[in-house]
């Protein structure tokens, strides 16, 4: 059984800027709209206190949306799921396999083809060499971007990107599937199509979490809801509960 | 306890478990980095005619341009000198590409480190084999000093295999050791760049080692990088480096890797936030 455990976790990000200290001092600072308010300095660093005390226990099936402004510490709590940034304090559990998709997108070599990506991501995360054919039909058929994999990633819109990536991190059903909101940036129909895959993904029971911006999206894809301001759990509980608290917020 | 992070980089572990297993996971991951920069190099090859050969190009004019300074400087013919100099420089190459890049490795790669849990030595098998790809283009330049009887072969010139083997192993430590303290502290990049540009001229490269007056032959002894240039070199030439080289080789890989260990355990975890 899969599962996220996180216990009283808090993660303050070092800043390793030489003006660091100057910008402490500046007064509008702590006047930001954006971002933690909660800003310390230890000796010549200064401290961004991105996520404090979270508790949250995630169960197979659980498929969550992380909502909150702009440095609410959406990505961070991703982050940390994912393994990549360090708790500063309290405990991490994550049994089962990562699949992380939080950058704009998973394509690691913009200069190769989409093809030749795909076959990158194959030998990075194992896929078995004897399926890499079905695999590639069907990340043709998920993406519908024909000859565009034939081509350099690097000219691919942002929706392309959101695509491809998408069907590559859901191809092999990973235990835990993390995804930042790059993935907004598909239209439409992208969207409808992601919302079956997830549904056929969740069926065999695991767990996303998933930031967002857009609640239509975010409606579709989760069931439950997780609201952070200033780096603090505000809410958590049922998708539709969440998304009021948060219209509140606002 | 952290399996998030255990994964990626074995943190939890007691030293002796953790330093055998991290090595085991990079032989591991070794083929990767290699499928990495393999297609690294098919991209260079797309985007510009002939790809790292322009860089094999600027090994070549280097070397002539070298080889008629230092004849005409130092004195002893070109020919002589020519593949003395050619052979150094190709070396160099592979050294000061080890070094000098190396020390953006993970910055470099911010993007990929900040949104995968990939480990980290897939960045460094990329660039060291990528450094090793482009040193065997510029071997080409061996292959026609060869041809033109420039380079007489021997049954000594094998020895050369161990050779090279030895300067990628440990240009692999030094990638991960440079690219980790390099991202914490920015100001290091800068400063190595600074040391490679003086050790090219404190290097024996263009010119004799064995010309170096008595009672100052410290600046070659003392110097760490000729051991490496003269493993692969000397070989080639024919000539059978000394025991005392391959001695003092296999101390900075066993010192090197040990420091890469001891930087790894201390930085690792940290490393998205340095990025």
């Amino acid at each position: 059984m899969s599962h996220v455990r996180i216990e009283d976790v808090s993660v303050r990000i070092p800043v390793f800027e030489a003006g660091g200290l100057r910008l402490l001092r500046m007064p509008s600072f702590g006047r930001a709209k954006v971002g933690a308010s909660n800003v310390s300095h230890a000796g010549a660093l200064f401290v961004i206190h991105a996520l404090s005390n979270i508790d949250l226990e995630l169960e197979e099936g659980d498929r969550v949306c992380i909502i909150g402004h702009n440095g609410a510490g959406k990505t961070t709590l991703l982050r940390l799921v994912a393994g990549i940034y360090p708790p500063s304090s309290g405990r991490v559990e994550v049994v089962g396999k990562i699949m992380a998709l939080l950058g704009q997108n998973l394509a690691p070599n913009p200069d190769a083809t989409g093809y030749e990506n795909i076959k990158l991501i194959a030998n990075l995360y194992d896929w078995p060499k004897e399926r890499l054919p079905e695999y590639i039909r069907d990340i043709e058929e998920f993406t519908e971007l024909g000859e565009y994999l034939s081509l350099p990633a690097r000219i691919y819109s942002a929706g392309m990107h959101a695509r491809l990536s998408f069907a590559m991190a859901t191809i092999q059903v990973p235990d835990v599937l993390l995804i930042d909101e790059g993935i907004g940036a598909g239209d439409a129909h992208f969207q409808a199509k992601a919302r079956a895959r997830t549904e056929e993904f969740i069926s065999r029971a695991k767990i996303m979490i998933m930031a967002s911006h857009a609640s239509d999206f975010a409606r579709t894809m989760c069931n439950k809801a997780l609201l952070l301001a200033n780096g603090q759990r505000v809410f958590f509980g049922d998708i539709e509960g969440g998304l009021s608290r948060y219209a509140e917020l606002r | 306890m952290l399996q998030a992070l255990d994964a990626t980089t074995g943190a939890a572990m007691p030293h002796s478990g953790a330093a055998l297993w991290l090595g085991l996971r990079t032989v591991r991951n070794l083929r990767k980095g290699l499928t990495w920069a393999w297609l690294d190099t098919v991209c260079q090859y797309r985007r510009s005619k002939i790809g790292p050969l322009w860089e094999t190009i600027n090994v070549l004019v280097m070397t002539l341009g070298i080889a008629v300074v230092s004849s005409a400087v130092i004195g002893g013919t070109m020919t002589d000198l020519i593949a003395y100099i050619g052979l150094g420089i190709i070396v160099w190459s592979a050294i000061t590409s080890q070094i000098g890049e190396g020390t953006t490795a993970f910055v470099r790669n911010r993007e990929y480190i900040l949104s995968s849990n990939l480990s980290i030595d897939f960045y460094v098998a990329r660039m060291s084999f990528r450094i090793a790809i482009t040193f065997c283009h510029h071997l080409i330049l061996y292959v026609l000093g060869v041809a033109f009887g420039l380079i007489s072969l021997h049954w000594i010139t094998l020895l050369a295999v161990p050779g090279i083997l030895l300067l990628f192993i440990n240009g692999f430590w030094a990638i991960t050791l440079l690219a980790l303290v390099c991202a914490r502290f920015r100001d290091v990049e800068l400063i190595v760049r600074n040391l490679l540009q003086l050790a090219f001229f404190v290097t024996p490269i263009f010119w004799d080692y064995r010309r170096v007056l008595t009672g100052r032959e410290y600046i070659v002894d003392y110097n760490v990088l000729f051991y490496f240039i003269e493993i692969v070199r000397g070989p080639l030439l024919g000539e059978v480096p000394p025991l005392r080289i391959y001695a003092v080789v296999l101390a900075v890989t066993v010192i090197g890797y040990a420091l890469a260990y001891l930087a790894y355990r201390r930085m690792r975890r940290n490393l998205a936030f340095f990025v």
